[in-house]
C-alpha cells in the first residue's frame, strides 16, 4: 500500500474521530409567525413576546395561538378571524378564555367569592397570575401587596398559613422525585401522582373557605404520604446499593493487595 | 488429580500445550525494568470484555425502535433484575475505555514505544482509539433520550461543514435530513455488528504486531534509553534474563485490574449518575431543543475548539491536521532517543498538548 493511501485513510479516520465534536450551536427551532413578527415590534406590541418567553406556558410549549387562536404558520392570515383568531378577551370573558384549558380551576374560581364578583370589580385570572408572564402557581401568589389591591389581607393570610405546610411538602417531594429522575429512576407514576395531588391542592387556592381548606388539606396530605412511602422505598434501595458498593469495592481493593503481595513474593 | 493429569496429557499429545505454556507464559520474558504502565493493555482488554458482556445482556431487553427504545432502557434501569447495574457498567465502561486508551497512548508516547519498528502497533492503536470513539458516538443514540437525540443532531451536523460532500454525508449518516428512526437503525447496526467486527480485527492485528516484534524496553532504570533497532533486517526484541510473564507480570496485570475494578465500582455504586446529565433520562423530543447540550467529557476539547473558530470547516481542518500528525508521529519522529527527559522538544510539545487538551475541555465544560 503506498503512502498516499495510508495518508488518505488516516485523514478519513481523523475526520471520523472529530465528528462527535459537533457544532457548537444547536439548530434553532422554527418560530411561529406570531413570535417572528411581534418580537421585532416595539412597545406594547412586542412586550407580550418578552413576557411569554419567561412564562410556564413557554416552558411547556404553549404558544400564542394556543390561547389567541389564528394561524401560526401563515403571516398574512395569522390574525384572521376566519382562521380562528380570537385576539384579547374582554375582562368578563377572561375566566372562560383561560378555562378552555384550566377547566377545574375555572369552575372553582366561578364558585368562589372572587368569581362571584366577576364584572363587579372582582379579580380575574390575570389579576393574580398576570397575562403573558404566567408563572408556575404557588403560594407566593397570595401576598399582602396583591390581595390588598382589592381587600384586607387578614383572611388570605389565614388561608395561606393553613396551606403553607402542604405546599412546602409538595415542593419537597417534587424535588426528591426530580433528583431520582435525574438518576434514571422511573418516576412516571410518582410524577403523575404528585401532579394530581398538586392540582387538587391548587384548586383550594381559588376557594376562600378556611374550614374547607383545612379539611381538604388533610386528604391531600394522606395522598402525599403514599408518594412519600414510595420515595422511602427508593431511598432504602439506594442505601442497600451503597452497602453492596462498600463490599464490592472493598473486595477489589483486598484482591489488589493480595495479588500485589503475591507478586512481591515471586520477585 | 489423576483425571486432570489425564486431560492435560490428552491435550499435550494433540496440541503441544507444554510448548504453548513455555512460549507464551513461563518462558515469555519481559524487560526487567518493565513498569505499571505496561498493564494498560490488560486493563483495556478487561474493560472491553466487560463491555461485551454487559452489551450482550442489554441486548436481551433493549428494543432498537424509536418508539420503544427509551421505554426499554427505562425498563432495564428499573424493572430488570440488576438491569441498573448492567446498564450503568456499560455506560461508565465506555468512558473508562476512552480514559484508559488515553493513558495507554500517553505511556507509549512518553516511553517512545511508538518508534521504529513499532509504527504498525501505533497505527493500529490509533485506529482502535478512533473506533472506540465511534462506539461511543453510536451507543449514545441508542437510549433515544433527549441527550441522545440532540447530541447526535449536533455531531452529525458538523459533518456538513466538509466542502462539497458535507450535506451528502450528513444525510448518509442520518438516513435522511434529520435524526430519525432511520438514524437509530444505522447506529444500532454499527454499534452491535460493524464496529465490533472491526475492533476485534484491529485488536488482533495489534496483538499480532506485538507478538512478532516483541515488547519494547522502557527507557527508564537501565541507563540505556536509545532505540537499538537498526532497520537492516527483521529482528524480534527478546529479553534474555527478563521476568517471566507467568506468574510475575500476570500478577502485576491482575493487581492493576483489581485496582481498576475498585475505581470502576466506586463510581458505579457511589456516583452512578456521574456521566448522565438530566436530559439522559427524558425521552427524545424532536420538537423541543434542550437549553444546553454538551458532548461527553472526551469530546469537550474538540467542541471548544470548534467554537473558537468562526468557520466550522477551519475548526474541523485544524483538528483533522492535529489527529493526522499524531497518527503519523512514528514516521515523523525518527530520533533514536526514547527517554522523555532527553527529548526536550518532544516533552515540551507533549506536555503543552496535554495542558491544551485539559484546558480546552474545562473551558468547553464551563462555556
Amino acid at each position: 500500500m503506498n503512502t498516499s493511501v495510508v495518508v488518505t485513510t488516516l485523514l478519513f479516520l481523523s475526520v471520523i474521530a472529530i465528528i462527535p465534536a459537533g457544532g457548537a450551536d444547536l439548530p434553532p427551532q422554527a418560530e411561529i409567525v406570531c413570535i417572528q413578527c411581534h418580537s421585532a415590534q416595539p412597545g406594547k406590541l412586542g412586550e407580550p413576546v418578552k413576557l411569554w418567553r419567561g412564562s410556564i406556558h413557554a416552558a411547556n410549549g404553549v404558544a400564542c395561538n394556543n390561547c389567541h387562536g389564528g394561524d401560526p404558520k401563515d403571516a398574512a392570515n395569522a390574525m384572521s378571524p376566519a382562521r380562528g383568531f380570537l385576539g384579547a378577551p374582554k375582562e368578563t370573558d377572561i375566566p372562560a378564555f383561560c378555562g378552555r384549558c384550566h377547566v377545574g380551576v375555572a369552575r372553582d374560581y366561578m364558585r368562589s367569592a372572587h368569581g362571584r364578583a366577576l364584572g363587579k370589580g372582582g379579580p380575574t385570572c390575570v389579576t393574580c397570575h398576570s397575562n403573558h408572564l404566567v408563572v408556575k402557581a404557588s403560594l407566593d401568589i397570595i401576598n399582602e401587596k396583591r390581595c390588598s389591591q382589592c381587600h384586607g389581607y387578614e383572611q388570605a393570610r389565614i388561608i395561606k398559613e393553613a396551606m403553607q405546610l402542604t405546599e412546602t411538602r409538595i415542593i419537597s417531594i417534587g424535588g426528591k422525585i426530580d433528583t431520582y429522575k435525574g438518576e434514571g429512576v422511573d418516576t412516571d407514576r410518582l410524577e403523575k401522582g404528585l401532579f394530581s395531588v398538586r392540582n387538587s391542592f391548587h384548586t383550594l387556592f381559588h376557594d376562600v373557605d378556611v374550614a374547607m381548606v383545612k379539611r381538604e388539606s388533610a386528604q391531600i396530605n394522606s395522598n402525599l404520604d403514599s408518594i412519600d412511602g414510595s420515595l422511602a422505598k427508593i431511598a432504602e434501595e439506594r442505601r442497600k446499593r451503597k452497602l453492596a458498593g462498600v463490599a464490592v469495592v472493598g473486595a477489589a481493593l483486598l484482591a489488589a493487595l493480595l495479588l500485589y503481595l503475591l507478586r512481591r513474593s515471586y520477585d | 488429580m489423576k483425571l486432570l493429569s489425564n486431560v492435560v496429557d490428552w491435550l499435550e499429545v494433540r496440541l503441544g500445550i507444554n510448548e504453548l505454556v513455555e512460549n507464551y507464559l513461563t518462558g515469555y520474558l519481559l524487560p526487567r525494568n518493565i513498569n505499571f504502565w505496561y498493564s494498560m493493555g490488560s486493563i483495556l482488554i478487561t474493560i472491553f470484555a466487560v463491555q461485551v458482556i454487559t452489551g450482550a445482556l442489554l441486548l436481551v431487553y433493549y428494543l432498537p425502535e424509536a418508539d420503544k427504545a427509551f421505554a426499554s432502557v427505562t425498563d432495564i434501569m428499573n424493572r430488570v433484575p440488576f438491569g441498573w447495574l448492567i446498564r450503568t457498567c456499560h455506560a461508565v465502561g465506555s468512558s473508562m475505555m476512552v480514559l484508559f486508551l488515553l493513558f495507554h497512548l500517553l505511556s507509549v508516547l512518553f516511553m517512545g514505544s511508538y518508534k521504529s519498528p513499532r509504527e504498525l502497533n501505533w497505527l493500529t492503536g490509533f485506529i482502535l482509539f478512533t473506533l472506540v470513539q465511534g462506539f461511543c458516538l453510536t451507543g449514545y443514540l441508542l437510549p433515544w433520550s433527549q441527550l441522545s437525540f440532540w447530541a447526535t443532531t449536533v455531531a452529525t451536523n458538523s459533518v456538513g461543514a466538509i466542502p462539497y460532500v458535507g450535506q451528502f454525508l450528513v444525510e448518509f449518516l442520518r438516513g435522511g435530513k434529520l435524526v430519525s428512526p432511520a438514524t437509530l437503525g444505522r447506529f444500532y447496526t454499527l454499534h452491535i455488528a460493524v464496529l465490533p467486527i472491526l475492533l476485534v480485527s484491529i485488536v488482533g492485528a495489534h496483538f499480532f504486531f506485538l507478538e512478532r516484534i516483541g515488547v519494547s524496553t522502557p527507557p527508564f532504570g537501565t541507563g540505556e534509553s536509545k532505540n537499538r533497532w537498526q532497520g537492516d533486517s527483521f529482528r524480534y526484541e527478546g529479553h534474555p534474563g527478563g521476568i517471566p510473564f507467568f506468574p510475575n507480570y500476570l500478577l502485576q496485570d491482575m493487581t492493576s485490574i483489581a485496582i481498576y475494578f475498585a475505581f470502576f465500582f466506586a463510581m458505579i455504586f457511589f456516583f452512578p449518575a456521574i456521566f448522565f446529565p438530566k436530559d439522559a433520562f427524558i425521552q427524545a423530543n424532536p420538537f423541543l431543543t434542550p437549553a444546553h447540550i454538551k458532548p461527553e467529557w472526551y469530546f469537550l476539547a474538540n467542541y471548544q475548539t470548534l467554537k473558537l473558530f468562526p468557520n466550522e470547516f477551519i475548526g474541523l481542518s485544524i483538528q483533522g491536521a492535529a489527529m493526522t500528525f499524531l497518527a503519523l508521529l512514528p514516521f515523523i519522529d525518527r530520533g533514536k532517543e526514547k527517554h522523555p527527559l532527553k527529548r526536550p522538544l518532544f516533552l515540551a510539545c507533549a506536555v503543552g498538548g496535554i495542558i491544551l487538551y485539559i484546558g480546552l475541555s474545562i473551558w468547553g465544560h464551563y462555556s
